[in-house]
């Protein structure tokens, strides 16, 4: 049995449930949304890992359509903003328009129908138009670990942590040194015999002014919903600032060290630690992570801090790339996600068939970071140079729905069946986003990063800019830029 | 004097004007269709304190010049100000369109420069500037004054912080966080003698002759020079568009980067919005 539906938007995160409310606020209520899981919230369903809380303040990564006057917290726990994402579901009535366990297999663009097929693991669907909203992390990443498949103990990713998994007492190992690392380690340092710590390079770690709010400024956000928008943008522009840092400017790069190494000064006392946890390559160039327990742990005395990759594990061994050994029960892989190559590209065939990991093979490129020439009716969100190192990417979503609502608005108005990205328009913005990223910390400061794509050194994750200036360049739906019929 | 602006190495020079010796940085190379960026600084400030955030990340986008305003051999006047920008755009520039951004006293200046040299000044940005001082600066000013002939550093820095930033700014820091903008005050005879000038500040009589596309950005907590002299810039000007920034007067130092978006659009686009225009401030 098909269904068909003018709209399909796949992914239920940030991305799928702000486009659909947007969506039912402007009046467009036939659409449906497909997701694998059996619940709402994308990476903050799946990350929930001891520690899991996000490293942008709550009151903006929310939706600015949607304020929530009573987070607990400045930085909100992942499972606070899972139930975020869900009322907003809710409240907005996108829930009965959500089609769950519903896995996206493949999406085939018809020629003749001039329409998507979408195979589902729920049966076919098709669609005139379909947005993939799936996340940047949605998808983990391992790395290539020769005897892993040897290993008897427990082992998971960080985005798909067992937790009927027991881990009291046992001996752990961390893989990884990223954003989710430094939330997980502190949590494990707790209840484990002993922690080893597989570290291949060491992050710059800066204070995390995190408290909790009271119930008197809880009421004073809801009876004064204008204080919740000074705050977001006092917190905006704030982020903003350190874009600067992304540039190398010489003035922010001096504030940025001072406050990282000051950081470090303050908390690390050991000298051997202190070699090991400090960072050999230009501060910025990966994330700069935040917390104020992640180096208290990293000293504790049942911690053991691996300054190399894990290499090979031998049964319950895990040997290290300079050749140390340890016997361990448990492995948590913090090792990140697949946000070069999205494992959705394999499944979309545009005209002639054409798989979107074909038509990247040199790495993700999009017409104002959302459409693709060869791929009509096809929105995506989350794509090529959409990332943010420096602030909220909710920001750049919310960009990407006013764009995809628009482009749909626009098909109405003018009763046009297929609107496609023009080849050279295309083209214009890879040229201007290739211009806007040279110079940025990412190409020239001398770190492996998972920003950069590993086939041409172009920069395709993250948008090297201003969080800003993405609203300005791709906030607008234009119909010059598109073929029209 | 060797200020590190950008990672690139940034030119410096120098003119005499008047007998004061005014330095100029420049970061030389042109990018797209943009003019020229000349930049003025504020009350006591220098190109490296006011504009060490805007100046590296405004020439990723167009050439900037920043001028240091110097002091005159003979009596210190706003048009001792004007020719030593003027003289700077003559020596780098001559014979190009300009985009003029001035702060605080430098948007007093630049707006003295765009009425002189219409045809050169083709967009003009006042950020926390004013036409004719008035009573409530004037009160500060006297206030200012006696601290400074007191000798009393500390009050006299502190008063500056608690005048310079926005009270949402200052009440949600701690005072030990304030430290560092405190201990930074420094005030030379040179930033007397423009805290004198600021004093008779009226060149209301000059704005009308202003045919440059502008932009007057106000700041909604100014303290030293409330948010109403920019209205009444946007009022006076021919040409111009008004926005706001919820920021003190220290916005160079509060949201820079929200006064980077403003100054950005502006000189991608400065016609965007039709003279007459309040821009609404970013909802982000």
């Amino acid at each position: 049995m098909t269904t068909h539906t003018p709209l399909l938007i796949i992914g239920t995160g940030f991305a799928g449930i702000g486009l659909a409310m947007k969506l039912k606020r402007r009046g467009i209520n036939d659409f449906i949304l497909i997701e694998r899981s059996d619940d709402v919230g994308g990476t903050w369903r799946d990350n929930r890992y001891p520690g899991a809380a996000c490293d942008v303040p709550s009151h903006l990564y929310s939706y600015s359509f949607k304020l929530k006057s009573d987070w607990t917290r400045v930085f909100a726990p992942a499972t606070e903003i899972w139930e975020y994402i869900r009322w907003c579901a809710q409240d907005e009535g996108i829930m009965p328009h959500i089609r769950f366990n519903t896995n996206l297999l493949d999406a085939t663009w018809d020629e003749v129908g001039t329409l998507w097929r979408v195979q589902t693991s729920q049966g076919e669907y098709t669609a005139n138009v379909v947005v993939t909203a799936m996340g940047h992390l949605a998808d983990e990443k391992y790395p290539p670990i020769d005897g892993i498949e040897t290993f008897t103990g427990e082992k998971f990713h960080s985005a798909r942590w067992d937790h009927s998994a027991h881990l009291d007492g046992k001996r752990i190992a961390v893989v990884g040194s990223g954003a989710s690392a430094i939330q997980i380690i502190p949590e494990m340092q707790k209840v484990a015999q002993q922690l080893i710590v597989f570290q291949r390079s060491a992050p710059y770690v800066i204070p995390r002014p995190d408290r909790a709010y009271t119930h008197a400024e809880q009421r004073r956000f809801a009876r004064d919903p204008a204080s919740m928008e000074a705050l977001r943008s006092e917190l905006f522009w704030g982020m903003e600032y350190n874009y600067a840092q992304r540039r190398a400017v010489p003035k922010s790069i001096a504030e940025a060290y001072s406050m990282a190494n000051g950081h470090r000064n303050n908390q690390v006392t050991d000298p051997e630690v202190m070699a090991k946890l400090t960072p050999d390559y230009e501060i910025g160039c990966k994330r700069i992570l935040i917390s104020d327990v992640y180096y208290p742990a990293m000293q504790a005395r049942n911690v053991h801090i691996e300054a190399s990759a894990l290499e090979r594990v031998e049964g319950t061994t895990l040997v290290s790339a300079e050749g140390n050994s340890y016997e361990v029960d448990a492995v948590v892989f913090a090792t990140g996600f697949e946000a070069i190559e999205p494992p959705f590209a394999p499944l979309i065939h545009g005209r002639d068939g054409l798989a979107l990991s074909e038509y990247w093979s040199q790495g993700m490129q999009a017409l104002d970071s959302t459409t693709v020439a060869g791929f009509p009716n096809l929105f995506i969100m989350n794509g090529p140079n959409t990332g943010l190192g420096h602030n909220s990417v909710i920001y750049v979503v919310e960009s990407q729905i006013d764009y995809i609502v628009g482009g749909i608005e626009f098909m109405r108005g003018a009763r046009a069946s297929v609107i496609e990205a023009r080849p050279e328009s295309e083209s214009e913005y890879v040229e201007a986003v290739i211009e806007r990223s040279a110079g940025t910390v990412w190409l020239t400061g001398g770190c492996k990063n998972w920003y950069v794509d590993y086939r041409t050194n172009r920069l395709t994750v993250t948008w090297p800019d201003f969080a800003y200036a993405f609203r300005d360049s791709n906030g607008e739906f234009e119909p010059a830029h598109y073929s029209v019929a | 004097m060797g200020i590190v602006l950008t990672k690139d190495p940034v030119a410096e020079g120098e003119v005499s004007v008047d007998g004061a010796t005014v330095r100029y940085y420049d970061s030389i190379e042109a990018r797209g269709k943009r003019n020229p960026i000349v930049l003025v600084h504020g009350t006591t400030g220098s190109t490296a304190v006011h504009y060490g955030y805007l100046f590296p990340m405004l020439a990723t986008r167009q050439r900037v010049i920043s001028v240091d305003l110097g002091m005159p051999a003979g009596e210190l006047t706003i048009d001792s100000f004007r020719r030593q920008v003027e003289a700077v755009i003559d020596n780098l520039l001559a014979g190009q369109k300009v985009t003029l951004v001035g702060y605080s006293l430098g948007a007093v200046v630049a707006a003295t420069v765009a009425a002189a040299r219409p045809e050169t000044i083709e967009n003009l940005i006042l950020v926390a500037g004013w036409a004719k001082t008035d009573s409530q600066q004037l009160l500060r000013n006297s206030v200012w004054n006696a601290l400074y002939e007191s000798g009393n550093k500390d009050a006299l820095a502190q008063f500056t912080v608690f005048c310079a930033f926005g009270n949402p700014f200052v009440g949600a820091r701690t005072l030990e966080e304030l430290a560092p903008a405190i201990k930074a005050v420094n005030v030379t005879e040179f930033g007397a003698a423009q805290m004198q000038l600021n004093r008779d500040i009226d060149i209301a009589d000059r704005l009308d002759k202003i045919t440059a596309n502008t932009l007057v950005v106000g700041c909604t907590y100014d303290q030293m020079v409330p948010n109403r002299h920019s209205r009444d810039l946007f009022g006076a000007t021919e040409n111009a568009r008004y926005t706001e920034i919820p920021s003190g007067h220290a916005v160079v130092f509060e949201r820079p980067a929200e006064l980077h978006k403003q100054i950005d659009n502006f000189a991608a686009n400065p016609s965007r919005h039709p003279a007459g225009t309040i821009i609404p401030t970013v909802k982000p």
